[in-house]
């Protein structure tokens, strides 16, 4: 792909990935630093890139990563359970970045809980539910197998109804 | 994954995450500032690399030979003179005296070579050492040099070339007394050193050291008076 071509197709899912970024960040300008790191890395290594595989879940794995990288990966305190994620009680990561001033406020129950959830919950929430993406990407997103992605989005659902039924409840 | 459509549903819940989580789109001065990143470098201009390359090459070979381009010789006959001085200092400084000489047993021979007698010369004390003296020959001069050292290390060379009405800058004239003494010598500088001139008679007189900082003029001055009260130099005709 050259270059130019790439750079115009990176850009096509600016939105997308801001979105992501918001939801990962809950905060504006880290939101903007972070998808401005990804872009910057995915101009600089877009030779890496293999034509004909899914742009978009390259892009998204480079921000995903650069999330964990630069944001999170210093809170990463709590021993991960066998399939990856953390236990219910033990979150893999705090929720920071929404304490953080500029932080934008969850109005609905259903965000307040997405941000109650664990990171890995939440991405596979937001990249199969919300973005529409195909489980291998997503896989390939959380660098784990599809079977791990599938258990992931039904423990995240499971783990989201539970948290929108104490709502409910309160 | 259950496949119900109930409201508690796995599909349900997913049309729920689709409709009312909202969305967030990048805001205006992201998409320029990446679009911008995204934008392809502007081409330089053709002639650009070889000038570069040129600049380049010239600017290494001017530095490696800049030790050996001629340095420009100061007009002023004092300066000129300071500057030999000082070279000659230097190269006593870091190989020695050619031909060190103790005095006053070689006195004899060192005011044959110079055409310089020493009436009384300093021999050294508790604060400077005698470390030997020589006949050189600076600026179609011949001279003698003697050198001392002190405690710290610092090498002073006093040379007398036989320069009648050599100009001491006013300028740089610095007043030092000792009791009823009293010298104005210039205190001039050369390459990093200092250098008191003054004229004693018929004699240029001139007085090296590396010593510039403020504190080690004070003790250059007192090296000064040392060696100017108990030095008399004299032209050997």
């Amino acid at each position: 792909m050259a270059s130019d071509e790439f750079h115009q197709a990176a850009l096509a899912h600016l939105d997308a990935l801001y979105n992501f970024a918001m939801y990962l960040t809950r905060n504006p300008p880290e939101a903007d630093d972070l998808v401005q790191e990804t872009y910057l890395r995915a101009f600089r290594f877009s030779h890496r890139f293999q034509p004909g595989t899914h742009l978009r879940a390259w892009l998204f794995q480079i921000l995903r990563n650069t999330f964990l990288t630069f944001y999170r990966l210093r809170e990463r305190e709590s021993a991960l359970a066998e399939d990856g994620v953390p236990s219910w009680d033990v979150p893999m990561f705090h929720d920071a970045p929404e304490e953080s001033s500029g932080a934008v406020e969850a109005h609905t129950d259903l965000e307040r809980a997405l941000q109650r959830l664990p990171e890995e919950f939440r991405t596979v929430l937001l990249l199969a539910e919300v973005e529409g993406m195909a489980l291998e990407d997503v896989a390939r997103v959380m660098a784990c197998p599809v079977g791990t992605v599938k258990s992931r989005i039904f423990r995240a659902k499971e783990r989201l109804r539970g948290l929108l039924r104490d709502y409910t409840e309160k | 994954m259950s496949g119900d459509h109930s409201p508690d549903s796995d599909e349900a819940l997913g049309a729920r995450l689709r409709a009312e989580l909202p969305r967030y789109s990048a805001p205006a001065h992201l998409h320029a500032a990446i679009a911008e990143g995204a934008a392809p470098p502007r081409p330089r201009a053709a002639w650009l690399a070889p000038v570069l390359a040129a600049a380049a090459t010239a600017l290494v070979l001017g530095l490696a030979f800049l030790p050996l381009l001629p340095r420009i010789v100061p007009a002023d006959p004092t300066e000129r003179l300071v500057r030999s001085v000082v070279a000659e200092h230097t190269r006593a400084l870091m190989w020695g005296a050619r031909h060190p000489e103790v005095i006053p047993t070689a006195l004899p021979w060192l005011t044959q070579e110079s055409g310089i007698g020493l009436r009384q010369v300093f021999v050294g004390d508790d604060r400077l050492v005698f470390a030997g003296a020589e006949p050189v020959y600076l600026e179609g001069h011949r001279g003698i040099a003697l050198h001392y050292r002190d405690g710290d290390g610092h090498l002073l060379t006093y040379t007398v070339l036989p320069i009648p009405g050599l100009p001491v800058p006013d300028r740089q004239r610095v007043q030092i007394e000792q009791g009823t003494n009293r010298w104005r010598p210039a205190l001039m500088h050369d390459s990093g050193f200092s250098a008191w001139v003054w004229r004693q008679g018929e004699l240029a007189c001139f007085l090296v050291s590396d010593m510039v900082s403020e504190a080690d003029v004070e003790r250059f001055k007192d090296y000064f008076v040392r060696v100017r009260v108990s030095t008399e130099p004299v032209p050997a005709n």
